[in-house]
């Protein structure tokens, strides 16, 4: 099996696993007992929390494990609601969020929120300009995901987060996508929140993180116990904790070869199916990127046929569309790149990992322009 | 395998394919397609054994794809 759907989830690190496993076994204690073996626990949770704020320039107060990433993103919402009074707020978001952020910012809309969805360009990028634009005086939050999950761009959060700050409008950043990939410092991108989850950067599955910035107020969302400082309640998932600290530590030490060896399976796949399958459309902006995803498009071939031919040969890919129900339904990212449905429709998302070759990269290409060839052939 | 409206085997002729067949042409190939092979002939086109299309079929089923 090839494995090239890792924006999709990672195949945890072998060291991480050995790290992990003793909390599901013999170290099963609860983190809020008071005997040691409840104490060794915590003191587990909390060196994975150091790894984590270490990991993007955070102090450790400012961090708190989540369920997952859907977790975060949505408790940020929540709590912006809760805190500033659901009638008297407005936000801006962007219209190629992740879902999480789409549905809790509609969830809010209901509530009487004003949100603005901003448009993105041709290659996914949101304008500085629309951000400074879109604010009202009531504005209170702004949310924009450092890197999309389905074409892997990078938003200017940075540029945006440095007038945000001057004006005292709170500033959440999904950065699930990125964390563990591209190097992620919450003071240089002047962020009051930013989520992550341990899954994407081969970490387990079911640890989410959220980051807040010191001094900055958040309204609670899981109601029970004390636990992360009294911040969310509910026995930690001390397992899968300790993962995410030991694989954010692993990936970012990592990243340089990494990203250095995914950019070279990247150029390989796009210039290998370039060269033998007219019409490759290359969705996404190919400078400001994630290094690992190719979001690509032929025009004529339907993605999920694509992607369905590849998995019979073994090869995992994503497609940008989702069946539902038998209707094949395009990406509202890609969609909100401009692209015709069909053009959507047409899409795969190829996205390497640290654990993908440079021959996985060649047997891809390789298949992929046989499935293009026998889909061509039969349509024709 | 249910019945659908008649749609033979591009390749071989086979009469009637069924809805399963045709909606496993139409995952596999693309939605808009004219032409369907009977689920041996695919096989044979995909180079992949008839098992593993069944077995296609299952998945699809399962995620509720009602092409099924």
């Amino acid at each position: 099996m090839i494995y090239a759907d890792n924006a999709a989830t990672t195949k945890i690190s072998e060291t991480v696993f050995v790290e992990m496993l003793p909390f599901l076994q013999e170290k099963y204690g609860n983190p809020s007992s008071q005997y040691s073996l409840g104490v060794k626990t915590k003191r587990a949770i909390e060196r994975a929390r150091k790894q984590v704020a270490c990991a993007i320039g955070a102090e450790t107060a400012e961090i708190t494990f989540t369920s997952c990433g859907s977790e975060a993103n949505s408790w940020i919402f929540h709590s912006v609601g809760e805190i500033f009074g659901y009638e008297s707020f407005h936000l801006i978001t962007s219209s190629i969020e992740h879902h999480s952020v789409l549905n809790s910012c509609r969830a809010l809309e209901t509530k009487g929120v004003k949100v603005t969805y901003l448009p993105v360009d041709c290659v996914g990028r949101v304008s500085v300009t629309a951000v400074k634009a879109a604010i009202e005086p009531n504005t209170k939050l702004v949310s924009l995901m450092l890197a999309n999950n389905e074409i892997g761009t990078v938003q200017p959060i940075k540029e945006i987060g440095k007038y945000l700050r001057k004006r005292n409008i709170l500033f959440h950043t999904d950065a699930v996508q990125a964390v563990g990939h591209i190097p992620v410092d919450v003071k240089d991108l002047q962020v009051d929140f930013l989520s992550a989850s341990a899954h994407k950067f081969n970490g387990a599955k079911g640890t989410g993180i959220l980051y807040q910035r010191s001094g900055v107020s958040l309204a609670r969302f899981v109601f029970g116990g004390e636990q992360e400082h009294g911040n969310r309640a509910g026995t930690e998932n001390v397992a899968g904790i300790v993962a995410a600290g030991f694989a954010l530590e692993e990936s970012v030490a990592a990243m340089p070869e990494i990203t250095k060896r995914m950019q070279k399976m990247v150029k390989l796949t796009v210039e290998g199916l370039r060269a033998k399958i007219p019409g490759v459309r290359i969705n996404g902006d190919t400078k400001n990127r994630l290094p690992g995803i190719i979001n690509l498009g032929i025009d004529g071939v339907s993605g999920e046929a694509l992607m369905h031919l590849l998995d019979l040969k073994g090869i995992c890919v994503s497609t940008g569309s989702a069946c539902r129900t038998g209707i094949d339904q395009p990406s509202h990212v890609l969609m909100a790149l401009g692209l015709s449905e069909k053009q959507a429709k047409s899409a795969i998302r190829i996205s390497y990992g640290k654990y993908n070759t440079i021959e996985e990269a060649d047997a891809i290409v390789n298949s992929i322009c046989d499935a293009f060839s026998k889909i061509a052939r039969t349509k024709n | 395998m249910k019945q659908i409206k008649r749609v033979d085997c591009f390749a071989c002729g086979k009469k009637q394919l069924t809805k399963d067949e045709v909606g496993l042409n139409k995952k596999m190939i693309g939605r808009e397609i004219k032409q369907f092979y009977c689920i041996d002939c695919f096989a044979e086109y995909l180079v992949v054994s008839t098992e593993a299309l069944l077995a296609k079929i299952e998945e699809f089923k399962e995620q509720g794809c009602n092409l099924f």
